[in-house]
């Protein structure tokens, strides 16, 4: 028994020291870290660089990795993006180190080098030592990951509590606005908080690699757990956080003295586990009525905010071509030579043509759930993996008409969105990410990658409906439905529901007051997201001809999601330049430039959510603003009086933009 | 005349932990009545209204809308039974321009069936003019002074305006209750005295009831047939205007002391001056 407690104290000691990191940069700095796992994959790949490639000893490697990289890490991200996320919303702020998740892997590749395997050595030399206590066997990595929860406690502890430096960080989670007040620069407290935290990414990273690999993959399960604890915590309780790490490591451990983990029950339990936490932890709350987004800083910090930083407010370049306004105009030339590229483009063209417009469905879920909701669901992916795995149930298994299966399959996934979405709409929008990424990592495990579908990774086949067989016939029939699906959203967007959903969106009580139900208005978009994103999920295995379970990873949704953040959340236009770009610019770089660049889109696509940090609107209504821009200059150079509209004075609302956008 | 009051609390209290924000507080708002609430900044008025328009629950007490119990019923609820607010702080919807605000707040209470039935119809893509919503809207846009600006969203509008967005939107629900915090907060002179006008007609034309707080004193004693005042979450008096300009308590919790000497209209003036200020 005392091994198992032992072996889940070793990996609870790697969740503690994670969730730790994720509290303190959270309370110090208001900014969730979701890209903890490619902050620790980089500090751990840079160790393994000096260590096994450069051949450094472990002392020397760890300490320029830990002590010199990673904190300098830590403080030029602050520098270059952390530092612009003050006052944004919660979706740009997540959004912005999603970004940072998604670029920060192939940029350390690119300059690193890929690895064929990622085996790598923790902190203990290599053959590993094993010790014996009270009958109980740990080896030398288990040791160092004690080793290192308890570095972390006593050097923390002893700074926060006894140290000018840690005083300041206690004054900074406090009130950033009052410690600016007595003197102390909030800017470098919060970059030292930042070095510290990459420090503490890093070390759980080369900590975890041995178990868990040295890739990103490997380590998402990492943050994912710890997001459970974090969520336990409240976000802000970090002897919570820390604690409930160490308990989730030995839930994980102790049942496998009676259980055994190559068992199918294994398969499906183990990976429960963080989750059972994260729910049982909600439960809680909800039942204590303690939901919903918790405010970081003090009254005054809150006082002095800046409401937007959204891309739900965005200018309207209000130009027109003839009758119609200029977007829509766009949107319909787009779409028309869309339409003629099939003509145009040979066969391997073609087909990436159709994987993007299959793509864009999918990407419509996320214009509904995040553009018009406001709700950062993480697990749309999971829910176009199930749309797959439903086609073939029904089509190929099952015998139905391929359309039929397409079509009318999606509907089961409505239940299901409207579940996701009354267990999280409550929570606020922090919780909403982190519940949704644990459910789509959990459904990759637990239903997409199931052996009835799997079939050692190729999939179960998807056959095409008859009248669209060929690629050219395929893509007419997608961009159909992509239309049809993006009607559905500008419809809702100006209907009555599109109103209630901004109204629910930026205030909960201005709302409810009116006799709005914030719970009704977002159920709605939940289940129309559900539906979308499973009948993309649907056309994607219909175009593929085949299920690809493994296509459906949760990271790469986080992909997805970051590109369409970077065009525009709420246009339906830049679902599908996304879903094109998606597809076309990997294929660009791989037929017209080296092989050693094959990363540089994903880099890119990275690159372009961190923009959001300040750009937060997106890239098409970027547009729009600089046109609107243009026009009133030229306006007011014609004209000698005053545009007629109120100017914002220190008392408004906010200081974004002052006209809302509709987008095509 | 119908005696139940419109909104009535009894015995309401509410503690956030160790704190006493609203000490066993009655209070009525009679059917066509204007009623002030005043008290100096902290005295637990804002808590109140969360309290009445049902954003907190109260740790006892019963909150009643025409003799109902509706202690345990949602915001949305409420706001269907009649009852409409404005905040402190504008609660406005950024993405929604002026019009929207007014038009969504009308359908909410008149035809709440759109929400789903334009998604079927297609309303959002072919919309079609609904006569009695644009008559009633068109005609609040105006008492308001707001049809100028009718297509701008309401992201940096000044907060006086603001304000009168908010008034609107909660007029558009046809209200038979009406809670305004702070209303004339940010308002010039002309303006405050516009809404005073304003306040009157819905009040003379709906029957609508209104419960206000307000720092400005003049307006709330030269407007309201009742005022309550309250400190320190307690109810420490309530009358007529002159009743309360004349009260030793009132004075005392707003200028620290009892002074007798003080003319009427300087009651109000200090009054006036020190309600916005910090407690000396």
């Amino acid at each position: 028994m005392l091994s198992y407690i032992l072996a889940g104290l070793a990996t609870g000691s790697i969740f503690a020291i994670a969730a730790g990191s994720l509290v303190i940069t959270y309370v110090a700095s208001g900014v969730f870290n979701l890209a903890f796992a490619a902050m620790a994959f980089t500090v751990a790949r840079v160790y393994y660089q000096l260590h096994v490639e450069s051949g450094w000893g472990i002392a020397p490697a760890a300490f320029v990795s830990l002590v010199v990289f990673a904190p300098l890490m830590g403080a030029v991200l602050y520098l270059v993006l952390f530092r612009f996320l003050q006052g944004r919303s919660t979706i740009i702020k997540l959004m912005a180190t999603l970004g940072l998740s998604v670029a920060l892997p192939p940029l350390v590749e690119l300059v690193l080098g890929k690895l064929t395997a990622n085996t790598a050595p923790g902190l203990a030399p290599v053959p590993l030592k094993v010790f014996r206590f009270a009958g109980a066997t740990v080896n030398a990595d288990q040791v160092a990951m004690y080793i290192g929860l308890l570095v972390v406690l006593v050097v923390g502890v002893g700074v926060l509590r006894f140290t000018d430096i840690g005083l300041k960080v206690r004054a900074l989670v406090d009130s950033g606005a009052l410690t600016s007040l007595s003197g102390t620069n909030p800017g470098r407290v919060s970059m030292g908080v930042w070095a510290v935290s990459t420090m503490l990414a890093g070390l759980t990273g080369i900590l975890v690699a041995p178990t868990s690999g040295l890739s990103v993959a490997g380590m998402t399960p990492l943050m994912t757990t710890a997001f459970a604890a974090v969520v336990a915590a409240r976000l802000k309780n970090l002897p919570v956080a820390m604690g409930v790490g160490l308990l989730i490591g030995l839930a994980g451990a102790v049942p496998q003295k009676w259980i055994d983990p190559n068992s199918s029950f294994s398969h499906y339990f183990l990976p429960c586990i963080p989750f059972i936490f994260m729910l049982a932890a909600l439960v809680y709350f909800a039942v204590r009525g303690q939901t919903g987004d918790q405010a970081t800083g003090g009254a005054l910090d809150r006082a002095i905010a800046v409401e937007g930083g959204d891309s739900s407010v965005v200018p309207s370049a209000g130009l027109k071509i003839g009758r119609f306004p200029l977007p829509v105009v766009l949107s319909v030339v787009f779409v028309v030579v869309v339409g003629l590229l099939p003509q145009v483009f040979n066969t391997y063209w073609a087909g990436l043509t159709a994987s993007g417009i299959v793509l864009a469905i999918v990407l419509l879920s996320y214009t509904l759930v995040t553009g018009e909701g406001g709700m950062l669901w993480l697990c749309q992916i999971s829910f176009a993996g199930f749309g797959a795995i439903l086609v073939a149930e029904l089509a190929t298994l099952r015998g139905w008409d391929p359309i039929v299966a397409t079509l009318v399959g999606p509907l089961v996934a409505i239940p299901i969105g409207l579940l996701i979405g009354a267990l999280t709409i409550r929570l606020g929008e922090l919780y909403i990410a982190l519940v949704t990424l644990t459910v789509a990592l959990l459904a990759q495990t637990l239903v997409i990658t199931q052996t009835r579908w799997y079939n050692f990774g190729s999939g179960t086949p998807v056959s095409r409906p008859s009248f669209a067989l060929d690629n050219k016939a395929f893509i007419y029939l997608a961009l159909a439905v992509f239309l049809a699906v993006a009607l559905l959203v500008v419809n809702l967007r100006r209907s009555t529901a599109g109103l209630a959903l901004g109204a629910v969106r930026w205030s909960e009580n201005g709302a409810r007051t009116i006799g709005l139900s914030v719970l009704q208005s977002k159920l709605l978009v939940s289940a129309l997201a559900a539906y979308v994103a499973t009948l993309g999920g649907a056309f994607i295995a219909m175009n593929n001809q085949t299920t690809l379970p493994d296509f459906f990873q949760p990271f790469t949704g986080l992909v997805w999601l970051a590109v369409l953040m970077t065009l525009g959340s709420r246009s339906v236009m830049a679902a599908l330049v996304t879903g094109l770009l998606y597809y076309y610019m990997p294929a660009l770089f791989q037929q017209y430039l080296p092989t050693s660049l094959g990363e540089v889109p994903i880099i890119l696509f990275g690159l372009g959510a961190v923009a959001l940090a300040t750009h937060p609107e997106g890239a098409f209504s970027q547009i729009a603003g600089d046109m609107t821009k243009k026009r009133a200059k030229k306006a007011t150079a014609k004209s000698p009086t005053p545009p007629p509209t109120p100017p914002a004075s220190p008392t408004s609302t906010t200081s974004e933009p002052a006209v809302a956008g509709r987008h095509a | 005349m119908n005696s139940t009051p419109r909104l009535e609390a009894k015995g309401v209290t509410m503690r956030f932990g160790g704190l006493t924000a609203l000490a066993d507080i009655d209070l009525a708002v009679p059917a066509g009545q204007i009623v002030g609430l005043v008290g100096p900044n902290g005295a637990g008025k804002s808590t109140l209204f969360g309290v009445l328009s049902g954003l907190l629950k109260p740790t006892t007490g019963t909150v009643l809308m025409d003799g109902e119990d509706v202690t345990a019923t949602s915001p949305q609820l409420r706001a269907r039974r009649g009852l409409a607010r404005t905040f402190q702080h504008p609660e406005l919807f950024s993405s929604l321009t002026v019009r929207e605000h007014l038009s969504l707040a009308y359908r909410v209470r008149h035809t709440k069936s759109r929400i789903l039935s334009d998604l079927v119809t297609g309303r959002g893509l072919f919309p079609k003019k609904d006569a009695e919503e644009d008559a009633r809207v068109d005609e609040l846009l105006g008492e308001l002074n707001l049809t100028s600006i009718q297509h701008s969203a309401v992201v940096g509008l000044p907060l006086g305006t603001s304000r009168l967005v908010e008034i609107g939107r909660a007029l558009a629900t046809d209200p038979k209750v009406m809670l305004m915090d702070e209303p004339s907060s940010g308002l010039d002179v002309s303006e405050s005295d516009d809404l005073a006008s304003t306040m009157r007609k819905v009040v003379a034309e709906r029957g609508v009831s209104l419960l206000f707080v307000e720092h400005d004193v003049p307006m709330v004693l030269g407007l309201c047939d009742h005022v309550y005042v309250i400190d320190f979450g307690q109810k420490i008096a309530e009358g007529n205007p002159d009743e309360i300009r004349a009260n030793a308590a009132v004075r005392a919790a707003y200028i620290g002391e009892e002074s007798e000497e003080i003319t009427i209209n300087e009651d109000d003036a200090v009054l006036a001056a020190t309600s916005g200020g910090d407690r000396s």
